[in-house]
């Protein structure tokens, strides 16, 4: 998110789910879609079969979505932006740039082209380990189709250059004008479904709601005036960063709503030390998870069936969340419960709460998420025109600044909201950690169809469970063979942080010498072995690159 | 273009298929086999429509529209068509609607469902669902009749389901758990009912009035709730403690109760009218017994039973003697016996004037006195009580079986000069029951109450209104003495006529009788319909022995622990399907009339159920061939053939495998026409009670698919999706339409939770303590080491509005930017 505010002034999937169908060509790197966005992954297949849709796939392992492709770029994990270097360096030599584009609404192209000069398909072919001759097919793919798309998640984001292969990718859509026009567009597939609307509501340590940054003074003193008090002007720590801060000492209290980071932070030993060492940690949540255990105050939350409310999908659509269900007696909905504790900790308003606080037995009013999305509307001109009434139909797409607007379904058309969008030259860094004698295999983590992210709600639905095989480690043959292990016999897997032990799955999707694990499960914890080295910009976390070593267990 | 549609003009598009331009205009065309955009290679036929110029009729799904078509959907000779054709389907489709044990339940209770419910370990679910058309469980548990029981097809197997302990299981087991049923009610409507009676007649009635938004208030003569429930069965049917727990349960809906007030004396019909009841129920049961019409019927120590047991459950001090006769021989003779064995009384004998085995008392009773000492005498009817020194002389004549009627009836006739003599303490006679002896007294209304020559209220089957307009009346005072779930019933059905009057709305179309069947008598189901079934004995209930249960009059069955009532409720056989609600051959038959007794239906099973898919269970002995699973699968993962066709078009010989590019998305299953597709957690039929339908946004992955939630109660039933609507338009992933039991998951926190010191256990509070607790420790920090000591951390899966106010709160309360959520980057 932060390479793509940077670069083109806003951070979310530029186009609309329903223009998959007309894509002529798609790069999809970093996304394994058919098992972790489904609905949409269908859409890619079918646009390839009633459209022709040229899908050039760049992933270490030969995903679903590859069986259907043009073309399968298997790189090496953690070096996407030399792949990408080495497309853009193609584009520009086979004249293959949108100029006309690159004229009128970008700058800083001419630094860009001369960054990826070096970049041929052959240093590229030495880095990623991809034939150089794929590498100028997918560029001619790309670079000559009339629309062309790139789809991208975790993959490209959960490494240490994480914002740089953003803008790697952002330099590759603007020199070919792919961006602003339906069926085209530079889209982040959210993994969650509500990052969009947590993302916009500014639960981000430099941000305001609606991107606003916090040390931007005008912007702070309109939400003052807004919110009607001082607000800090210095920005927070990233949650990752707040696992250190937890160590050391300077953060005494943490309210955790709905994570369960001790399970979903990399190196997970060290996010378990940090969530034990903090002085006070409340966790509301509908499950006991792995980091509610470890909490001094635990919260019984509603689940998504038992409230009202909000979610934001991925591609900026504002849809409702209905309450179908009471929640189990005894549990809140999340909304009731910090404005109890706000209410409580107001010295002002102590007449006002009540002191006697039972949730559970009757229907959330829906007002009360009314009038808070009611405030966001006032404060976020994107979605001054959006109202639970108009939402009632199919959901609106932001930016929607009125209510006779019908949504934005493709941003950038009519410009950027930084003016001009900027080409950023970038250089290739090798991941954090490199595979040497004793960690000799690359570890990606990721995610399968049946389970979703720690597993607390899927590994409790029991079709769920029954339909997945459970946590495995792939492997390439060829390296089982070496190693003398045979298809689902169990291993341990080791890197410097952590040693799991779980079954082997021997397949030729992936490529020898990387290794891959689901994240999802507790008793194989892939976590336990990611590293939690951070972006410097972002601060997000290299969870899908670390060396490890596997050997049978004795 | 335009075309003509039934005679109104409609602008269609061009190059669409006539059922597509009729879909877009609103018209309806039947169709068993099209899915969007796909047809089936075997057309169902149903489609058919006429166009002006065309000899034949055209089917609808694979003709396009022309310029100026004129196309007419519903003329008889099209309706014949498709009857015709569905009648074809209907010979061969081999499956039960409904089970038996729901058909047979006079209080069309869901029974196959919450005995699903049971097996699943979702108790409270069952006994919402149980509550949805019968608010006495916990009784009706104890004292049912079990006429289900007697249909349970598992008798073929070995024995029925005991379905009674289930349902007193749950009732027992949501008391025992202290579960809030939270029972819905509908906003208030501003109309008041006034019930007459606080029996269980009366209290249905008040029950599911107060469900649809009406004040209701409850009169009751007697001190307390509860009618024959309370001094009608003794202690050892029904325990006291219980029965309050579950009147109060009722009353939580807010109905209002007048204790103590006697109808005609503390108040009149008229009063209640004067004082803007928009109705009135009268479900005052049976209080008066029918005397005992020989000489010396009203010597001291002679009693109906209606006294005697209001005696004994008011727990009255009486002598009963040493030895006692109950006349009669109906289950409430056998009740007062027992209780008389109960009472210090020797000798119990019940006298019949028929043999025993033709007695009216459920076999199941006379078992349980026999074992308890009661002794028969049948073939004998009282003649004349006198009173001796001892006591009481019992005249009694021995009889015989006569001729028999016309009817075949052999009554009993005395055998003169049999005459026998008893000596007795205590006579109870239960010769029957009534209403009213004499008709009502204390106000006009009253004297014009009709009555029918029983002595019962007279009420108009079809709306329970009496002769007095606004006057309703249902249970026993209507039909006499009859089961509790019989006065349920009767009630439950006068709530919904007078709901439909006082708020002046349509009354709901009754149930239709159309209905499958794998045979309608045991005889009619052939064997091989449940060959594979292992066979597994029915549950017996714990029991206390005789010889100690008579020493007191504490409850004498003990009910299902947890681990038999799964046990028990695993042995269903789940007759009924689980398509009930979405079966469009059902649907589609009832709308074209189809008569099953003519058209017969499939007779034997010709395909084994298919569990092996994770998700999905196949019975392909329902299975339509519509191809409609195949044909909406996006994903190719379907292998749907047929070795032929029958001479009526009919597919045989069929085969359906998933193969491995199945993702277990279930969209087939939503798509299926009939029952042939099945979704494995789906095992509770959703047959006759509402289903609310919510749509919502899927809590999984960023796309935002929008799900229908369906649910009843308060539980999620299935979970589909609107094929019309965007972004996903029907299609879900296998978490989207199957991961969301864990909403019911019994992880579930429920309690807040407070660790007082580090490396202690976290311990169950209060949400105030645990609020305050938060609190108080976050203002400590806050003054110890400023803003910054603070840190929250939100959720992706949380709701925008939640993320707003939690951010809002930490920058603006707290004064801190330390706030982040796990995956913004």
């Amino acid at each position: 998110m932060t390479g793509l505010v940077t670069v083109l002034g806003s951070g979310a999937m530029s186009n609309d789910i329903a223009g998959i169908a007309d894509i002529d060509a798609m790069l999809v790197i970093g996304s394994n879609t058919t098992e972790t966005h489904p609905v949409i992954g269908l859409r890619m297949l079918q646009a390839a079969k009633k459209h022709g849709t040229q899908i050039i796939v760049a992933d270490p392992r030969r995903i679903k979505l590859a069986d259907q492709a043009r073309l399968w770029l298997s790189q090496k994990p953690g070096t996407d932006a030399a792949l990408i270097n080495g497309l853009c360096h193609v584009i520009i030599r086979d004249n293959l740039v949108d100029q006309d584009f690159v004229k009128e609404r970008t700058e800083n192209f001419e630094v860009f082209a001369k960054a990826v000069v070096e970049c041929t398909p052959e240093w590229a072919e030495k880095i990623t380990g991809v034939p150089a001759a794929d590498i100028e097919k997918a560029a001619k793919i790309y670079g000559s189709a009339e629309r062309a798309a790139i789809y991208y998640t975790m993959g490209i984001t959960q490494h240490t250059s994480g914002t740089d292969n953003v803008k790697c990718l952002a330099n590759l859509a603007l020199m070919t004008g792919n961006l602003g026009k339906p069926g085209t567009g530079l889209n982040p597939l959210r993994g969650q479904n509500n990052v969009q609307g947590a993302s916009d509501m500014a639960c981000a340590p430099v941000f305001l709601p609606g991107y606003q940054r916090v040390d931007n003074d005008e912007a702070r003193l309109r939400f003052e005036k807004l919110w009607g008090g001082p607000l800090p002007a210095k920005p927070g720590l990233a949650a990752t960063e707040m696992t250190q801060a937890m160590i050391d000492g300077s953060i005494d209290a943490m309210w955790i709503m709905g994570e369960n980071p001790v399970m979903s932070d990399p190196n997970s030993n060290h996010a378990r030390k940090a969530f034990e060492s903090v002085k006070f940690l409340v966790v509301q949540d509908i499950f006991l998870s792995e980091t509610a255990e470890l909490a001094d105050v635990v919260l019984p939350a509603a689940a998504y069936a038992e409230k009202e409310g909000t979610f934001t999908n991925t591609e900026r659509r504002v849809q409702r969340v209905r309450q179908a269900l009471l929640p189990p007696k005894g549990a809140c909905d999340d909304l009731s419960i910090i404005q109890a504790i706000s209410d409580r900790m107001d010295p002002d308003r102590e007449i006002t709460w009540a002191s006697d606080f039972q949730p559970g037995s009757d229907r959330m009013d829906v007002s009360k998420a009314e009038e808070v999305f009611n405030e966001v509307a006032s404060v976020w001109p994107a979605i001054a025109g959006i109202n639970y009434k108009r939402l009632e139909g199919d959901g609106i797409q932001w930016p929607c600044p009125a209510e006779d607007h019908p949504g934005t379904p493709v941003l950038f058309e009519n410009g950027f909201p930084r003016g001009l969008a900027t080409f950023t030259p970038v250089t290739w860094r090798a991941p954090e950690e490199l595979t040497d004698d004793e960690y000799p295999f690359i570890l990606t983590t990721g995610r399968v169809l049946y389970q979703y992210h720690t597993g607390t709600m899927t590994r409790r639905s029991q079709v769920l469970e029954n339909a997945d095989r459970g946590p495995v480690v792939e492997m390439n043959p060829e390296d089982a063979e070496r190693l003398k292990i045979k298809d689902g016999e169990q291993v341990n897997v080791a890197s410097r942080r952590g040693t799991i032990t779980l079954p082997v799955f021997v397949t030729d999707r992936i490529s020898p010498g990387v290794t891959f694990i689901p994240f999802h499960y507790r008793e194989a914890a892939a976590n336990l072995l990611t590293n939690d080295a951070l972006d410097p910009d972002c601060k997000i976390p290299e969870a899908k690159v670390c060396a490890v070593k596997v050997e049978k267990k004795e | 273009m335009k075309i003509t549609i039934n005679g109104m003009e409609i602008i269609a598009q061009e190059s669409i298929t006539i059922l597509e331009a009729a879909k877009q205009a609103g018209i309806y065309i039947p169709t068993l086999c099209h899915v969007r955009g796909k047809n089936a290679d075997n057309p169902c036929g149903l489609c058919v429509v006429e166009v002006e110029g065309s000899e034949t009729p055209v089917r609808s799904c694979d003709t396009n529209v022309q310029e100026g078509m004129c196309i007419s959907t519903d003329s008889e000779a099209m309706k014949k068509l498709r009857s015709e054709r569905l009648a074809i389907l209907a010979e061969t489709h081999f499956g039960d609607c409904k089970a038996p044990c729901n058909l047979t339940c006079p209080g069309q209770i869901n029974v196959q469902g919450y005995i699903a419910h049971v097996a699943k370990g979702q108790y409270e679910e069952a006994l919402r669902l149980v509550m949805e058309r019968n608010p006495f469980p916990f009784s009706v548990g104890r004292v049912c009749p079990r006429f289900c029981e007697t249909k349970c097809r598992r008798v073929l197997v070995e024995e029925p389901i005991a379905i009674n302990h289930l349902k007193r299981f749950v009732a027992d087991w949501c008391m025992a758990n202290k579960i809030d049923l939270r029972i819905p009610k509908d906003l208030a409507t501003g109309k008041k009912v006034a019930v007459i009676g606080g029996g269980p007649a009366g209290l249905t009635g008040a029950y599911f009035l107060s469900r649809k938004g009406h004040e209701v208030t409850v009169y009751e003569a007697a001190p307390k709730l509860g009618g024959m429930l309370r001094y009608g069965f003794p202690e050892f049917k029904i325990p006291k403690a219980v029965l309050d727990y579950e009147i109060n349960t009722l009353l939580q809906l807010g109905i209002i109760v007048q204790t103590g007030q006697k109808w005609g004396v503390d108040y009149t019909l008229q009063d209640l009218k004067d004082s803007g009841f928009d109705a009135i129920l009268i479900a005052i049961g049976n209080p008066v017994d029918k005397l005992l019409e020989i000489p010396g019927g009203s010597l001291s120590g002679v009693m109906g039973s209606s006294e005697f047991l209001k005696k004994i459950t008011t727990g009255e001090d009486a002598d009963y003697g040493k030895r006692a006769v109950v006349l009669g021989g109906n289950n409430i003779a056998v009740e007062s016996a027992r209780a008389l064995v109960r009472s210090g009384v020797d000798e119990v004998t019940i006298i019949y004037p028929r043999p025993k085995e033709e007695m009216p008392a459920h076999e199941r009773n006379v078992k349980d006195a026999e074992s308890e000492g009661v002794k028969f005498l049948d073939m004998a009817s009282p003649v004349e009580i006198g009173a001796v020194d001892s006591g009481l002389d019992i005249e009694l004549i021995r009889m015989e079986l006569g001729e028999p009627d016309k009817r075949g009836k052999r009554n009993p006739v005395e055998i003169s000069g049999s005459n026998m003599h008893l000596q007795v303490d205590t006579v109870v006679y239960s010769m029957g029951k009534m209403a009213s002896k004499d008709g009502f007294a204390g106000g006009s209304l009253e004297e014009c109450l009709e009555l029918t020559p029983a002595g019962n209220i007279k009420s108009n089957p079809r709306n329970f209104l009496t002769n007095l307009e606004g006057i309703y009346a249902a249970g026993d005072a209507t039909s006499g003495p009859r089961s509790v779930i019989q006065a349920v019933v009767g009630a439950r059905r006068s709530a919904e006529n007078i709901h439909v009057q006082i708020m002046g709305v349509e009354k709901e179309a009754g149930e239709g009788r159309f209905n499958f069947s794998r045979g309608k008598s045991f005889n009619d189901v052939v064997p091989e319909t449940f060959t594979g079934i292992s066979s597994a004995h029915r549950g017996q209930m714990p029991e206390r022995q005789p010889e100690s249960s008579i020493l007191d009059f504490e409850e004498v069955k003990l009910g299902f622990n947890e681990e038999m009532a799964r046990k028990e409720a695993e042995r269903c056989l789940s007759c009924g399907c689980t398509a009930f609600d979405r079966c469009d051959l059902k649907r589609l038959s009832i709308d074209n009339d189809i008569n099953l007794n003519k058209t017969g239906m499939g007779k034997k099973p010709l395909y084994e159920k298919d569990a092996s898919h994770p998700a999905i269970t196949v019975d392909l002995n329902k299975c339509i061939f519509c191809q409609r699973c195949m044909n909406s699968c996006a994903y190719d993962a379907l292998e749907l053939s047929a070795s032929g066709f029958d001479e009526k078009g009919r597919a045989e010989g069929i085969s359906l495998l998933f193969n491995g590019k199945c993702v277990s998305c279930g969209k087939c299953v939503d798509n299926c026409s009939t029952g042939a597709l099945n979704k494995k957690e789906q095992i509770v039929p959703m047959v006759n009670e509402v289903i609310e339908e919510v749509r919502t946004t899927c809590p999984y992955c960023g796309t935002g698919c929008q799900l229908e939630l369906k649910v009843k109660g308060n539980t999620l039933m299935e979970v589909t999706a609107n094929p019309d609507q965007l972004p996903n338009y029907g299609d879900l992933c296998v978490k989207g339409r199957f991961g969301h039991s864990f909403l019911s998951h019994p992880d579930r926190l429920t309690t807040p939770l407070v660790r007082r010191q580090k490396g202690g256990d976290l311990e169950p509070v209060s949400w105030n303590e645990a609020l305050d607790f938060v609190v108080d420790k976050f203002r400590d920090v806050l003054a110890d080491k400023g803003p910054d000591a603070l840190a929250g951390l939100s959720s992706a899966r949380c709701t925008t509005e939640e993320n707003y106010v939690f951010q809002k709160f930490f920058r603006l309360q707290i004064g801190t930017n330390n706030i982040d959520h796990c995956a913004r980057y």
